[in-house]
């Protein structure tokens, strides 16, 4: 297994490829990042809801200033503000205008009082509980826009019943009520939209993915086979598949949740400065030592990151080869050996996956160590910043809470840079093979006036698979429409070459080739190709059922493939359990040899083209089927240019014409008995192969 | 489910004192991690009352600090001697399991997948460390922070308690069923994805049926089809899936929204302090995790034991090719005897070999003929044993060769088989795969004879040259070149050489096989060759057909008889009299 570049670095134009192919998506890129800003937004108001409710719901106490210390203190122009038989009282989180100073001064001139007041309305309902001794208990009571209102010293309401403190709260109880159903309303926006997020994230991602990978697929079948030759199948199939699930794994895991973490810091940094600003730059204070150490954890997980996937990729590149070629292995008696490398490997896996735990092993614990101190630090300025009236304690139970959601995406984000430059690997390679184009050039318009007679003309062609290797030298030949002619020769004398040059499944160096006196290269490759068609030796045959095989995608009705199979005697296929259904396992294998290449004659009466190229298979097929073959052969090359690459005696014997070949080279050429007659290599092919019909 | 963790009982035990300090790590950093909304709660509390003093929170605060710095370190402990135990344990298992791949014999190599063999050491393994490792963290870490938080928070305020934690065992149960159901989405995600690559893999090999007929557009299309079947799995996958975290918040913000609703009344008529209010937020957050790691630890578990199930299934299956108890080590001579030998593979409906009785004296050479599929093969497999031929058909030395020591056995021969494999090491290495202590000058010669030394310019390296993946850098002559060099450099007893030189052309092919021979006279030699010219240097010649052994003798004898040896004579004959070269074109 080659080891292939893990990471890549940040590459814009890759990144901007990338995102290029989430254009048709946009829209729900758009509903996606909405969804996210509406779900972080409301995971920040959570906090809100509750720093609210503990400030004006829970403690909402009041600060009561005397009668003869209202006017040095101005406590009329605080919001809030209630006057009860002459002392002032003020809501506690509204002091928070007052600087530290001032309330040090005012406290020690007795201008503010220590205990805390409930402030509250009352009526008789209320007034009957306490057995006339509510004027008592109370300290202030006034009326106030015609209502009664009273005050209460905290210490002295923990004394009263549960009915005396549920009236006198009642209307925090109600909206205690209201503000929990607004937290609950909340809750569910967050659910309703986060999912949104994923479900239209995954929908770009998903579809990227699909539009990419089609893509790729349809450009590497169009390659010419001279480029899938040279990359083995399993590595295409691996762009195709895995190196494209890496772009859904940028959508849906990196950029989105890139998005939601930086998100969730930026608000949580933003909410907490707008809470407070104070204690919020010293809470930003703590921050630094975090981010550096984010920077440096990120590097550090990178490399250990780059480790663990190499000796992966090492240890599976190891276990494949070795499981592949463990017969060598066996029969060298090398297995001792073989255990001591794979330990080594392993050992080196081993050593890079704890030095990836180490570095997470340490990291975590000490970023919740960061995330403690930079709480235990708001607390305590918080504490004073409350001692001097400039925050609530809801807003420091908010501040609690908001620091906490700034550091839970820390390490998120710190192992999202790492996904994202993997995933961004693999978008690259897939990108480098969309850019290797190599295609048969396909520029003919030549468009034949009438059907093609069929009329086939090499004229002085040179090819080789390989340069300064021909395989076919100066082959010069004419074979007439309807004419059947067939190809002898050795192995590797190119026979099979000529039906690759034929159909273009390979240009020719130097030449041309003509179909009714054209040059091949001047017809639309599809035009030629549908003329022109291969039955090759080893049978190709599809995961799919024996009806589909042969019409390979054509619309053909049951009849019509009746009629096909028992032109070709491919009687078989009605026996087989589910006739024209019957599925081909993988291989083939639940058919025969000689019933494959039945089918492929099948297949080539479907597509009906003007001239077919037959390579016979050089198998032996059991003598039955084997004249169920020699009756088909004659059915098909009626009416067709037949060129056969023939290894049966039957078929040279029948061919109108016989090409003998060598090295490339037309050595011979007549009808059968004109070559006998010679007594060339024809004749001495023919003497040996009398008796041994089969045998090449 | 429990018996299949058998396996890992051994590990677990020689690790234990891992396990137990990992344990008790965790223990600590639970115990302190209780402790924190405790700090919260007090200096809420001292606050809410006002009247504190700054440096009461001060030292609230630092003792907070400090606890934390305990919980870092017992954090940095169990996952130092838990994930640390568990990852060497996975590597051990690992290596048990490759060790046991060396001992199986070809037939398991047919009956398995490489690939799934591959995930049975990779992907299990990881599901198996897993369960060794966090499944073990979750439960322990689960029960003891539910049971420790819980406790306080009844003792704190029993009413509210009771209220606030009833979502959590719905994320424990979520978790639970989310998990079952997932997981059989994923295996259909997984299912669409590996019959998305079967499909890419069978038309980008079928790919020359595709253009010739013209079918792109119709394979297109079905690729197409299995492509959009992926992606709708996989957005069925996603609607459940992607509902699960935010349903797990949505609960663990419903318990926050309890303690707001009835912790938020107690603070306002006074049962709840402030601090306590704050404490239990606290606690809510920390117990979502244990609620987590409870539905977590029932699925790890589960998928360990499916994991291991798998690898036990490697691990218990004897090897069919072994030593037998009291195994001879000692070779006495290299006379192979082949008598009345049929075999047939596992399965097959024909034998492969019927009857085949032959003698290769010791120091001659045996040449065997026969079609694709008569059985040469086969013959040439049974002798090192990389099957078992029946009792009493195989005697090397006029031993049995099923009562060799398999090492004794395979050491006295060197095989070049059909298909050549290499591995992905230098020209050099693979020609010395069979020495202990490769000689350079020894490696050099069989090189020689092999005539790869001739294409050594050839190679940017020269010896130390990198084959690639299978010699893939090599063509298919230089492949079969190097197998014969690293067959000839163990100077085997016993040389056994199946037709492979078909990449080659026959000019080479023929001054291989002389230099092959020459090296190789006087040795014991079994030598399978299409070539009559190659086989007249043998002793005696063997044809094979259909199983069968239909001629037999040596290279004169075999000519006048009338038979397939002749022909075959007769027909290469014919094709050496045609062999030129023309110029190549300008």
């Amino acid at each position: 297994m080659e080891e292939e570049q893990v990471f890549s670095g940040y590459n814009p134009r890759v990144m901007r490829r990338l995102l290029g192919y989430a254009k048709p998506y946009r829209l729900l890129a758009v509903a996606a990042i909405i969804s996210l800003g509406i779900g972080t937004a409301g995971a920040l108001l959570l906090p809100i809801v509750i720093q609210r409710t503990v400030d004006d719901n829970l403690i909402s106490r009041f600060t009561r200033i005397p009668a003869e210390h209202v006017t040095e203190f101005g406590a009329a122009e605080f919001d809030g503000a209630i006057v009860l038989s002459g002392a002032t009282y003020i809501p506690d989180d509204k002091l928070v205008a007052l600087s530290g100073v001032d309330r040090a001064k005012l406290t020690e001139s007795g201008a503010i009082e220590e205990i805390g007041y409930y402030v509250f309305r009352y009526d008789n309902a209320l007034t009957s509980t306490f057995d006339g001794s509510f004027g008592s208990v109370v300290t202030d009571t006034a009326m106030v826009d015609g209502r009664q209102y009273a005050s209460i010293d905290a210490a002295r309401f923990g004394e009263l019943s549960e009915e005396q403190r549920r009236l006198i709260r009642s209307d925090d109880l109600t909206e205690l009520r209201r503000k929990t159903l607004s937290f609950f309303v909340l809750l569910a926006c967050v659910l309703a939209f986060t999912f949104a997020q994923i479900y239209f994230m995954a929908l770009v991602g998903q579809g990227v993915m699909k539009d990419m990978r089609m893509e790729l697929f349809n450009h590497t079948i169009r390659q010419r086979l001279g480029y899938l030759s040279r990359h083995p199948v399993g590595k295409l199939v691996t762009r195709v598949t895995n190196d494209v699930e890496t772009v859904n794994q940028f959508f849906t895991e990196v950029f989105i949740n890139l998005l939601r973490n930086l998100a969730l810091m930026v608000g949580a940094v933003a909410t907490i400065m707008l809470l407070n600003w104070r204690l919020g730059l010293v809470t930003l204070a703590t921050l630094p030592p975090v981010l550096i150490l984010t920077v440096f954890f990120r590097d550090r997980a990178r490399e250990v990151y780059r480790r663990v996937r190499m000796s992966v990729s090492r240890v599976n590149a190891f276990l494949s080869e070795h499981l592949s070629g463990m017969s060598i292995v066996q029969l060298f008696v090398r297995e001792r050996k073989v255990r001591d490398e794979f330990a080594e490997q392993n050992g080196e896996l081993l050593r890079a996956n704890l030095g990836e735990m180490y570095v997470f092993a340490t990291f975590r614990p000490i970023i919740d160590l960061l995330s403690s101190i930079s709480i235990a630090v708001v607390i305590y300025f918080g504490a004073g910043f409350l001692l001097s009236g400039v925050v609530s304690l809801g807003v420091l139970i908010a501040f609690i809470n908001l620091t906490r959601r700034f550091y839970q995406p820390v390490m998120a984000i710190s192992e999202q840079f790492t996904v994202l430059q993997s995933a961004l690997a693999g978008s690259e390679r897939v990108f480098e093979m969309l850019d290797e184009v190599d295609r048969i050039p396909d520029e003919g318009k030549w468009a034949p006036p009438a059907p093609v007679t069929g009329s086939v003309e090499f004229d002085h062609v040179w090819f080789g698979y390989k340069q300064g290797q021909p395989v076919i030298r100066d082959l010069s030949f004419r074979i007439n429409p309807g004419e059947t002619v067939a190809v002898v020769g050795y192995t590797g004398a190119g026979k099979t070459t000529i039906a690759n040059l034929l159909t273009r499944m390979w240009d020719i160096q130097k030449g041309r080739i003509l179909l009714d006196g054209v040059d091949i290269r001047e017809y639309p490759l599809d035009t030629l190709r549908t003329v022109i068609q291969p039955i090759q030796q080893d049978v190709f045959l599809f995961n799919d059922t024996v009806g589909s095989n042969i019409a390979l995608g054509r619309d053909l009705s049951k009849d019509e493939l009746h009629r096909i199979s028992s032109l070709v005697q491919a009687g078989f296929i009605e026996r087989l359990p589910d006739s024209f259904e019957t599925a081909l396992t993988e291989g083939a294998t639940n058919i025969s040899t000689g019933e494959r290449q039945l089918l492929s004659f099948a297949r080539i009466l479907a597509h009906d083209p003007r001239i077919i190229i037959m390579d016979e298979a050089t198998a032996s097929i059991d003598t039955e089927t084997e004249q169920l073959i020699q009756m088909a052969v004659g059915t098909i090359m009626e009416g067709r240019t037949s060129l056969v690459i023939a290894h049966r005696l039957s078929t040279i014997k029948h061919a109108d014409r016989i090409l003998v070949l060598a090295q490339g080279e037309l050595v011979e050429q007549g009808t059968h008995d004109t070559l006998i007659a010679e007594q060339g290599i024809y004749y001495n092919l023919y003497k040996l192969q009398y008796q041994e019909s089969t045998f090449t | 489910m429990l018996k299949e963790y058998r396996t890992l009982f051994p590990f677990m035990r020689r690790y234990r004192w891992s396990y137990i300090a990992g344990l008790s790590c965790l223990a600590v950093t639970s115990g302190s991690q209780i402790l924190i909304p405790q700090f919260l709660r007090r200096a809420v509390d001292a606050i809410s009352w006002g009247g504190f003093e700054l440096r009461v929170i001060g030292v609230l605060m630092l003792q907070l600090v400090g606890v934390s710095i305990v919980i870092a370190l017992g954090r940095f402990g169990w996952r130092y001697f838990i994930h640390g135990a568990s990852r060497r344990i996975e590597s051990e298992l690992r290596a048990q399991l490759f060790e046991k791949f060396l001992a199986m014999q070809p037939s398991f190599y047919h009956r398995n997948q490489i690939g799934d063999l591959m995930a049975r050491s990779t992907n299990d393994m990881n599901s198996i460390r897993m369960a060794s490792g966090m499944a073990l963290v979750a439960l322990f870490d689960g029960v003891f922070l539910t049971a420790g938080i819980l406790a306080i928070l009844f003792v704190q305020n029993p009413r509210i308690a009771a209220i606030v934690i009833l979502p959590l065992p719905f994320i424990t149960v979520l978790i639970l069923l989310a998990g079952r159901f997932i997981r059989g989405l994923f295996l259909k995600v997984q299912e669409g994805f590996s019959s998305l690559s079967q499909r890419a893999h069978e038309m980008l090999s079928g790919v020359r049926v595709i253009k010739s007929f013209v079918k792109e557009r119709f394979f297109l299309e079905k690729f197409a089809d299995s492509n959009a079947e992926y992606q709708s799995r996989n957005m069925r996958l996603v609607r459940i899936w992607g509902l699960l975290f935010p349903v797990v918040n949505f609960l663990a913000g419903i318990t926050t929204l309890l303690l707001l609703r009835y912790g938020g009344e107690g603070v306002i008529l006074g049962s709840v302090s402030p601090g306590e209010f704050v404490a239990t937020l606290s606690y809510l957050e920390m117990l979502i995790w244990p609620m987590l790691g409870a539905g977590f630890t029932v699925n790890l578990l589960q998928r360990g034991a499916a994991s291991l199930e798998r690898i036990n299934a490697v691990l218990d299956e004897p090897p069919e090719i072994a030593s037998p108890p009291d195994s001879i080590r000692d070779m006495p001579s290299t006379a192979i005897s082949v008598r009345n030998l049929s075999f047939t593979y596992p399965g097959a409906a024909e034998s492969a070999l019927q009857g085949v009785s032959l003698e290769v004296p010791e120091g001659s050479i045996l040449g065997i003929l026969g079609r694709t599929g008569s059985g040469k093969s086969t013959l040439l497999r049974l002798l090192p044993r990389m099957d078992n031929p029946p009792r009493g058909t195989v005697f090397v030395g006029g031993v049995d060769v099923l009562d060799y020591d398999l090492g004794t056995l395979r050491e006295a021969f060197g095989s070049v088989p059909q298909d050549t494999y290499l591995f992905s090491t230098s020209l050099k290495d693979n020609i010395g795969f069979g020495l202990d202590d490769p000689d350079e000058a020894h490696i050099r010669h069989v090189a020689d004879v092999s005539t790869i030394s001739r294409d050594m310019q050839a190679f940017p390296d020269g010896w130390e040259t990198e084959v690639g993946e299978r010699g893939i850098t090599l063509s298919g002559g230089q492949k079969q070149r190097v197998a014969i060099s690293r067959a000839l450099a163990k100077k085997p007893r016993i040389l056994v050489f199946d037709d492979a030189l078909s990449a080659v052309d026959t000019e080479t092919e023929e001054l291989i096989l002389n230099q092959l021979l020459s090296e190789r006279s006087g040795t014991t030699s079994v030598i399978v060759s299409h070539r009559v010219s190659t086989l007249a240097a043998a002793d005696r010649i063997a044809v094979l057909d259909q199983g069968r052994l239909i001629q037999y003798g040596t290279h004169a004898e075999l000519l006048a008889q009338d038979g397939f040896y002749r022909e075959v004579s007769l027909l290469q004959q014919l094709s050496e009299q045609k062999t030129h070269t023309d110029p190549e074109p300008h």
